[in-house]
């Protein structure tokens, strides 16, 4: 006699995406930088922004920051990025 | 939200009794015996460690059915990831968990509690400050479902606060995906991680117990959530003064603030009876303590350099910084065994990111 139970882990199918069209070169392009907002990601997202200017060209680096660390990007921000050609995310701490 | 008392509430958010087993959709798996059943959850990730109890069919149904919920009810949505958290999903980890039916209202209610805005849950849960849930359980419902707010109050005190306090965990791990390594990304966590659930001695209490503060009704049951750092045990038997009683929680709080975080939030106090007859004897209420409290749980940035901080210090030495916000952010609990001049201390998480949450048990947010 077998024992039958419930599965105990979410079972929907998540919501589907698809991953954004890759920029190739990101030479002459505005790319965002989005930090979480902790003390570390500046000196971090400073040697990416010079990364990203002197070695690939880019054009334009935007630097915002969330207003909470472990919440979503605000509207303004989700806004803002669909000007951009690329967008980095990051987390320090 | 309209606020309602015991667990009938809930089956008067619904036409009738739901036929709970024949309704719910979670998949099936079936195994040749318990032991193949609890490597299988545990190979698979699906428990904290300890074994669990198999979710059948007919011990979720009955969850449901005490609760009168329908087995697709969704409890709440997770405001980051949105995901659903229905109430057979919920009660399956509850069962897993070791609950029994009559246990089940207050899990889902402590699942609200977590799901609310303010609480924000991602925060606390995937952050490296490795917070647990703590939570605080008033009125009839916790003699109803038998827990003990006496001895070992913040330990293993009883079946029920175990068994809830589990379940909590056992939901995020299982539905929200809250794993070690995986959204979970705590450093250390603390023992709480297992279960972290207690319940207030409102028998034995002079004071409004914290639901009543919270909610303002006196017959209230209810859940109060917070993202808590572990319990800070501290000790004075010397004194009766109720300033110098608080002057050692003070202390502990302090030294939180230079210890771990600085930032003001929700902290909890845990007061025995043997120190509640000091306050009761002095005529203290809850509000004169977090007066108190608020008043003195201060520091200056620049004693951070006293403990290794100084790097942090800069140009702000003498800003000055409080523990709590406000008076009430102090949440003030009675409990714990009959002897000794013992205390609690509980930290938040991190601040005011995430804050406390008082839901009373029997409340359907969509009704």
């Amino acid at each position: 006699m077998t024992i039958e139970v419930l599965d105990p882990t979410y079972e929907e199918s998540p919501s589907s995406f698809s991953a954004a069209s890759r920029v190739g070169s990101l030479q002459g392009l505005t790319v965002g930088l989005v930090s979480n907002g902790k003390q570390n990601t500046v000196p971090f997202f400073d040697a990416v922004e010079t990364e990203l200017r002197q070695t690939y060209g880019v054009a334009e680096v935007i630097r915002v920051t969330k207003g909470n660390y472990s919440a979503p990007a605000g509207p303004q921000i989700m806004d803002d990025a669909k000007r951009w050609h690329a967008l980095v995310a990051g987390v320090g701490d | 939200m309209p606020a309602r008392n015991g667990t009938s509430a809930f089956a008067a958010c619904f036409n009738g009794w739901v036929s709970a087993t024949s309704a719910l959709t979670a998949g099936r798996l079936n195994f040749e015996d318990a032991a193949a059943l609890q490597e299988h959850f545990h190979a698979n990730g699906w428990s904290d460690g300890l074994p669990i109890v198999a979710p059948t069919a007919t011990a979720v149904g009955a969850c449901l059915e005490w609760a009168g919920l329908s087995a697709g009810h969704i409890v709440g949505v997770e405001p980051v990831r949105k995901r659903a958290l229905t109430a057979e999903k919920i009660a399956i980890n509850a069962v897993m968990a070791g609950c029994l039916p009559m246990h089940f209202p207050v899990v889902v209610t402590a699942v609200t509690a977590m799901l609310s805005e303010p609480f924000l849950l991602h925060g606390p849960t995937a952050s490296t400050g490795g917070s647990a849930i703590l939570l605080i359980v008033n009125g009839p419902i916790r003699n109803e479902v038998g827990m003990d707010a006496t001895f070992n109050a913040l330990g293993p005190s009883d079946r029920a606060s175990t068994c809830i306090g589990r379940s909590v965990q056992l939901v995020l791990h299982n539905l929200l995906d809250v794993r070690s390594g995986g959204s979970d990304r705590s450093t250390f966590g603390h023992p709480g991680k297992i279960s972290f659930c207690i319940a207030e001695d409102e028998e034995n209490s002079p004071w409004k117990s914290l639901a009543e503060e919270r909610l303002g009704d006196p017959f209230v049951s209810a859940v109060t959530a917070m993202a808590a750092m572990s319990p800070r045990q501290v000790m004075n038997e010397w004194t009766t003064e109720p300033e110098q009683i608080l002057d050692t929680f003070v202390a502990e709080i302090r030294a939180n603030m230079a210890h771990y975080s600085i930032w003001p939030g929700n902290y909890a106090m845990v007061i025995p009876p043997q120190l509640r007859e000091h306050f009761s004897a002095a005529g203290w209420t809850k509000a004169d303590i977090r007066s108190y409290v608020y008043e003195h749980a201060r520091m200056l940035r620049k004693e951070w350099a006293e403990c290794g901080k100084g790097s942090v210090v800069a140009d702000k030495g003498d800003r000055e910084y409080a523990a709590l916000p406000d008076p009430d952010h102090l949440l003030v609990v009675a409990a714990g065994g009959p002897a000794g001049g013992f205390g609690a201390v509980v930290p938040p998480w991190l601040g005011t990111r995430s804050r406390a949450v008082t839901v009373p048990v029997g409340a359907c947010v969509d009704c």
